[in-house]
């Protein structure tokens, strides 16, 4: 069945852009930058402990040469005891080295989860519309981490390689040049290894983490919907679904980790080579009398190899780690880059405001489609304004301009008379309090819920806000009243409880512009009236608009305007616009028209 | 958390899980060949200065370390496979456990959600490391000790004594990781809730200018689990300083106690290379298996926590239907009492019957327990008291399955799937075009669906967000009359629809149910006045019970509702 397939939107959305890597590098630098003190130290720690090591590895050999063969055992003492302190030191060392870079790392991973956040906060609502929740939160999650193990494991590694590289290779040269080139050997071949296989699993890697936001994205959608999954019993399809995209992401990752877990393997393979040259080299050196080498030298040398090629061939071999998390890099940055709102340049605080609502010829789509056409209103401050008309008319929209959420196409939409586009979107929307179709409830306590509204609100505005909202008459039967914490999408109020609850966040606000969108549909008329009452109280020279489809909310409005197909088609008060016989009083008199 | 791996770990994986470390045992046998064969070259090639020999034991070097890597990577890539498969299974498992959870007390979205896609990654991570690393590096260690005792045994001691105190110190800091890494998940969960939050409620966050309250609020979660994930880490971080520690001096121990003994000639250098080789080999090992006893410590949390989803799957599924699947269409309620909580009840000693056919309105105040009545008439929860029938059967007695093609419901929240308008209509039961467009047209939904680019196929965004409040109540009722179920229920489907729209809905329904039995919750009048019977609900208790005629006559709530909405008349125009 094919019914229900989904659509990965997201991948066709967004190039698979394996772009340029040095800039992601780049701004992965531009965040350590900030932490260049902790890393400047790590840095020097770092050249003491391998320092040590490079100098404790000498001394392995030179304690064979010099003083086991040649019988000297005080000296063989004295040496060893130094060596000792000298990993003590070391290993103290060690540890310091690593807990910073725990902290930076892990400083970094929130500091960017931050901006990624702060930067979300401000986007659109476009973007809202069209992006998938779930992805985005994959992306702060599981790509965070993964520039967060790289950067982890990376640094104390390439420090510790780019400090061996030249303090071993010089000791070592001045040991044994042959030897030293064949311990070359190893990282070198595992440096162009390493990069040939980079090239093909970048690719891969940009697969496999859109592959696990997919299936984050059903993850999510599908347990937030499990009640209707229960409900029509759909849940073997919803699993079908789901299991393909899971044998998806199975498949990408399976062809990048193993990829990359053929790394390890090489890595052995070329280290134990270079051991084989080494002993074979050295031996044979030995025995034929060249190059002046000693069992002790090639003692020290396979040590080096183990230690020296070591943290290079670490390196080499994060090479996958790393480019898994450029590849994170750029879709957790790609979500900074994401243009926010902003507001025009010359735009204006404005604190306070009479309440003059003008929409001037406004035509809007959200798409293509047009959805508002050449839409005239004014409203006057007092005045309660309702908008009716049939659904997907565009009520809704014509509120969303009102607060400025969409950009215009055409026409103007006036406050005072000052174009709202000009005014500081957050004063605007302080300004003009929505509460929406579908408002929505945090998982805190319904005390802070309602609080949201003005965040200065005394415990006891909030409780006065709620008994004008009729809600408090529930919430005191709650077992924690205000305090009761919801639960997620607050799932365990009902309906109408829910829509209370955000009018009297509405009402708390205090704005001179109150909308309220189908803010009382689910609440059954006695109630809706005594709020209704509250609001009229509240909205004395406030200007007020409600969209309602039950026409009983609406009749005592000073104004209705009637909104059709993007239009408004009729404007009048309910006797005028019933004696008009037009089409509300259609809409108006459809109610009575099925009953029996 | 073995057991949970086992649980998800299937035919090829299967052998892929044990074969793996198998072939890896290869690999470190060829790895531990290498000292060996290097002291026989030293001790035995250098000494009677026999290239031959040197050059045969070099050549069998040569051909240990390319046999190792074909073993290695053979074996890193069965385990990747091993380690998909297991992830693949147990995620899918988890969804399938969160699905058909029942549970009111059950877990969150968020948690539930970061359970299924973090902490599984964890255990795949974990097994991943496990099947290439837990033998690797285990035995590079055992073999690296038993070798090195062979070899030299005078020196053996020295490992006998440093072994068992890593042992212990590697026991006492997990013990000390675990629960610090219980926190760091429960931090992610924090952090993926708000995050879940502020995408789904960005429109209210606009409203109301919460940017910077919601930012602050993140800021105070994010910093928190960056302090937790900082100590988790650090928990472990003094590991491997400690153990590079020990074997060093082990390393130095050898050299003076053995250099002493080599002097005085119980053992020879090869001996003492040797050995200080295989330490280095077994610290490298060492440091290995600390690392994967760090992520064993991560795992377990994960482990915990995915036992904790799979914990909900209901041990018996309801007890097994006894009942066939009735004819009739009857609805029964006999002294139902409920609560979401053991203390309050939310439906309280309600007794109601539908007859085969009827259509029921019902109404009641803002929280008065609707819903939850068609919670219950659909299985959503079992533990009522009281009996609940659907066709004379009761619908403990049936299968879950069974009521659901029984009852449809179009709930009040529309919730929406993204994905296309076909799809989503088609949700509980596939249809034909024709049957699309007839739904579609008693929920007046087909005029804005013809308008659509596309039309059937016009795509759906998350939660429907492209579509108006009252387009969504519209495709929601369509999904609910695709089925033709017996039993149809509207939880007050219509809320957001103007009243003309609405009026024809409930026209044409009318037609296309007639004696069918038909539930329809609502605030609107209009929409119950003609229902065979209407049943008004207060605070969970009936409180009325009747045709419209008569409820007016009967009750005062009713009353007024016809009076507010309806002008106080019933019969026209106000
Ligand atoms: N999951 C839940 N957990 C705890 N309490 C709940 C849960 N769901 C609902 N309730 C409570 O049960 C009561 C009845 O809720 P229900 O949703 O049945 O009301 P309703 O009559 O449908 O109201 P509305 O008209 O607002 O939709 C309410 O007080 C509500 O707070
Ligand atoms: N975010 C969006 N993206 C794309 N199209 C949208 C979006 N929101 C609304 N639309 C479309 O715009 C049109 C008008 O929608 P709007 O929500 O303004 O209607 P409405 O009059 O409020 O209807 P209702 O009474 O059902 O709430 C509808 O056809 C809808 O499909
Ligand atoms: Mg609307
Ligand atoms: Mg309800």
């Amino acid at each position: 069945m094919d019914m229900h397939k989904r659509v990965p939107r997201n991948i066709h959305r967004e190039k698979v852009s394996l772009g340029d890597w040095r800039q992601t590098v780049a701004r992965i630098w531009h965040y350590l930058a900030t932490r260049r003190r902790q890393l400047a130290i790590v840095f020097l720690l770092t050249i003491v402990t391998t320092v040590v090591t490079i100098v404790g590895n000498r001394l392995n050999g030179v304690v064979v040469d010099s003083y086991i063969s040649k019988n000297k055992l005080r000296m063989l003492l004295i040496v060893c005891a130094s060596m000792a302190g000298m990993y003590l030191i070391s290993s103290v060392f060690t540890y310091f080295q690593n807990s910073i870079i725990i902290k930076v790392a892990q400083d970094t991973s929130a500091h960017i989860r931050r901006d990624v956040f702060a930067n979300l906060q401000r986007l659109p609502m476009r973007y809202f519309d069209t992006h998938d929740n779930g992805d985005v939160m994959s992306r702060l999650t599981n790509d965070v981490d993964n520039i967060n193990t790289a950067l982890m494991q990376t640094f104390v590694q390439l420090f510790t390689g780019i400090i061996s590289v030249i303090g071993m290779g010089l000791a070592m040269l001045l040991l044994s040049p042959l030897l030293t080139a064949i311990t070359l050997l190893s990282p070198i071949a595992t440096y162009f290894f390493s990069r040939r296989i980079a090239k093909v699993t970048q690719k891969v890697f940009m697969t496999q983490q859109q592959a696990l936001g997919n299936l984050n994205t059903q993850i999510e959608e599908s347990v937030s919907g499990k009640q209707l999954v229960q409900l029509f019993d759909h849940s073997e399809q919803t699993m079908a679904d789901f299991n393909r995209t899971n044998a998806e992401y199975t498949k990408a990752a399976f062809r990048a980790q193993s990829f990359s877990s053929v790394i390890g393997p090489f890595n052995n393979m070329t280290n134990n080579l270079a051991y084989v040259l080494i002993t074979a080299a050295g031996a044979i050196s030995i025995l034929t009398g060249h190059g002046g080498i000693t069992v002790g030298i090639i003692f020290t040398f396979l040590i080096y190899l183990r230690n020296f090629t070591g943290p290079i061939n670490n390196v080499l071999n994060l090479i996958n780690t790393l480019q898994l998390s450029l590849v994170s890099a750029q879709r957790v940055f790609s979500l900074i880059d994401e243009q926010p709102e902003k507001d025009v340049p010359g735009a204006v605080h404005v604190t306070q405001t009479a309440g003059n609502v003008t929409f001037d010829h406004v035509s809007f789509a959200y798409e293509t489609r047009p959805i508002l056409r050449d839409v005239n209103l004014t409203a006057k401050q007092g005045e309660v304004v309702a908008l009716v008309g049939p659904t997907g008319a565009g009520k809704t929209t014509i509120m969303n301009l009102l607060t400025n959420l969409y950009p215009l196409q055409q026409g103007k939409v006036l406050l005072d008379g000052r174009d709202v586009t000009t005014i500081k979107r957050q004063d605007l929307r302080k300004l003009v309090t929505v509460v929406q179709q579908e408002s929505f409830l945090f998982s805190m306590s319904i005390r802070e819920n309602i609080r949201l509204g003005r965040l200065d609100a005394t415990d006891d505005e909030v409780v006065v806000a709620a008994k004008r909202a009729n809600a408090d008459f529930f919430i005191s039967q709650l077992p924690d009243g205000y305090e009761t914490v919801l639960s997620e999408n607050a799932s365990s109020l009902s309906q109408g409880q829910r829509q209370l609850l955000s009018i009297a966040r509405a009402f708390i606000t205090g704005a001179p512009v109150l909308v309220l969108d189908e803010a009382t549909a689910a609440i059954d008329s006695n109630t809706e009236a005594d709020v209704q009452t509250a609001m009229t109280a509240l909205m004395v020279d406030k200007t007020s608009f409600v969209i309602a489809h039950r026409l009983s909310t609406i009749q005592r409005a000073n104004q209705i305007l009637v909104i059709n197909d993007g239009q408004v088609i009729e404007k009048g008060t309910h006797a005028s616009l019933l004696a008009k016989q037009g089409f509300y009083a259609g809409l108006y008199n459809s109610q009575f028209d099925t009953q029996k | 958390m073995f057991r949970i791996v086992m649980q998800h770990i299937h035919h090829g994986a299967r052998w892929c899980f044990f074969l793996a470390p198998l072939i890896m045992l290869g690999e470190v046998f060829c790895d531990l060949q290498q000292p060996t064969l290097m002291s026989q070259i030293i001790d035995n090639g250098l000494a009677k200065g026999d290239l031959g020999y040197v050059i045969q034991h070099a050549t069998w070097m040569l051909a240990f370390a390319l046999v190792g890597v074909l073993f290695g990577a053979s074996s890193g890539v069965l385990g990747n496979y091993a380690s998909l498969k297991m992830g693949e299974a147990l995620r899918s498992h988890l969804l399938q456990v969160a699905l058909i959870d029942r549970n009111p007390a059950g877990l969150e979205p968020a948690t539930l959600i970061t359970r299924i896609t973090n902490d599984v990654i964890q255990m795949q991570n974990l097994v991943m490391m496990v099947t290439r690393g837990l033998v690797r590096s285990p035995m590079l260690l055992l073999g690296g000790i038993v070798m090195s005792a062979i070899v030299c045994p005078d020196l053996a001691p020295i490992l006998f004594i440093i072994m068992p105190l890593l042992v212990i110190f590697l026991l006492i800091v997990v013990r000390r990781s675990v629960p610090r890494y219980t926190r760091m998940q429960r931090a992610v969960d924090t952090v993926n809730r708000v995050m879940r939050e502020n995408l789904q409620g960005a429109k209210t966050i606009k409203a109301y200018v919460l940017e910077n309250h919601q930012r602050h609020q993140f800021n105070q979660e994010n910093s928190h689990l960056r302090q937790s994930s900082q100590s988790a880490a650090m928990a472990t971080v003094i590991l491997s300083p400690v153990i590079q520690l020990m074997l060093n001096l082990g390393v130095v121990i050898a050299l003076s106690y053995g250099g002493s003994l080599a002097i005085s000639k119980t053992i020879s250098d090869g001996q003492i290379i040797a050995f200080v080789n295989y330490m280095i080999q077994i610290t490298t090992a060492m440091v290995q298996t600390v690392n994967i006893i760090t992520s064993f410590s991560r795992a377990i949390t994960s482990a915990n926590r995915v036992q904790a989803v799979l914990d909900e799957e209901p041990a018996e599924q309801r007890s097994t239907p006894t009942a066939q699947r009735p004819t009739g269409s009857s609805i029964d309620f006999d002294n139902v009492t409920f609560g979401y909580q053991q203390s309050k009840p939310i439906l309280n000693q309600l007794n109601f019957h539908v007859a085969d056919g009827q259509w029921l309105g019902i109404v009641g105040a803002t929280g008065s327990g609707k819903s939850s009545i068609i919670k219950l008439l659909t299985a959503s929860f079992d533990q009522y008291q009281g009996t609940i029938r659907i066709g004379g059967t009761d619908i403990k007695q049936l299968d879950l399955p069974v009521i659901h093609s029984k009852v449809a419901v179009a709930l009040q929240d529309s919730l929406l799937f993204s994905g296309t308008v076909r799809g989503n209509l088609t949700y509980g039961a596939p249809g034909t075009a024709a049957q699309l467009a007839q739904a579609a047209t008693i929920a007046d939904a087909d005029k804005f669906i013809d308008r659509l680019p596309g039309r059937y196929d016009a795509a759906v965004e998350q939660n429907g967000k492209n579509f108006s409040g009252g387009q969504r109540q519209r495709l929601n009722i369509s999904r609910a009359i695709i089925p033709d179920a017996d039993i149809l229920v509207l939880d007050d489907a219509t809320s957001a629809v103007d009243q003309e729209t609405n009026a024809r809905i409930k026209s044409r329904l009318e037609q296309a149910r007639a004696q069918r039995t038909t539930v329809i919750i609502s605030q609107r009048v209009t929409n119950v006045m003609a229902c065979d019977q209407i049943i008004v609900l207060a605070d969970g208790k009936l409180v009325a019970q009747g045709t419209h005629a008569e409820l007016v006559q009967r009750s005062d709530f009713y009353r007024q509702l016809v009076h507010t909405q309806l002008g106080g008349g019933n019969n026209g125009h106000a």
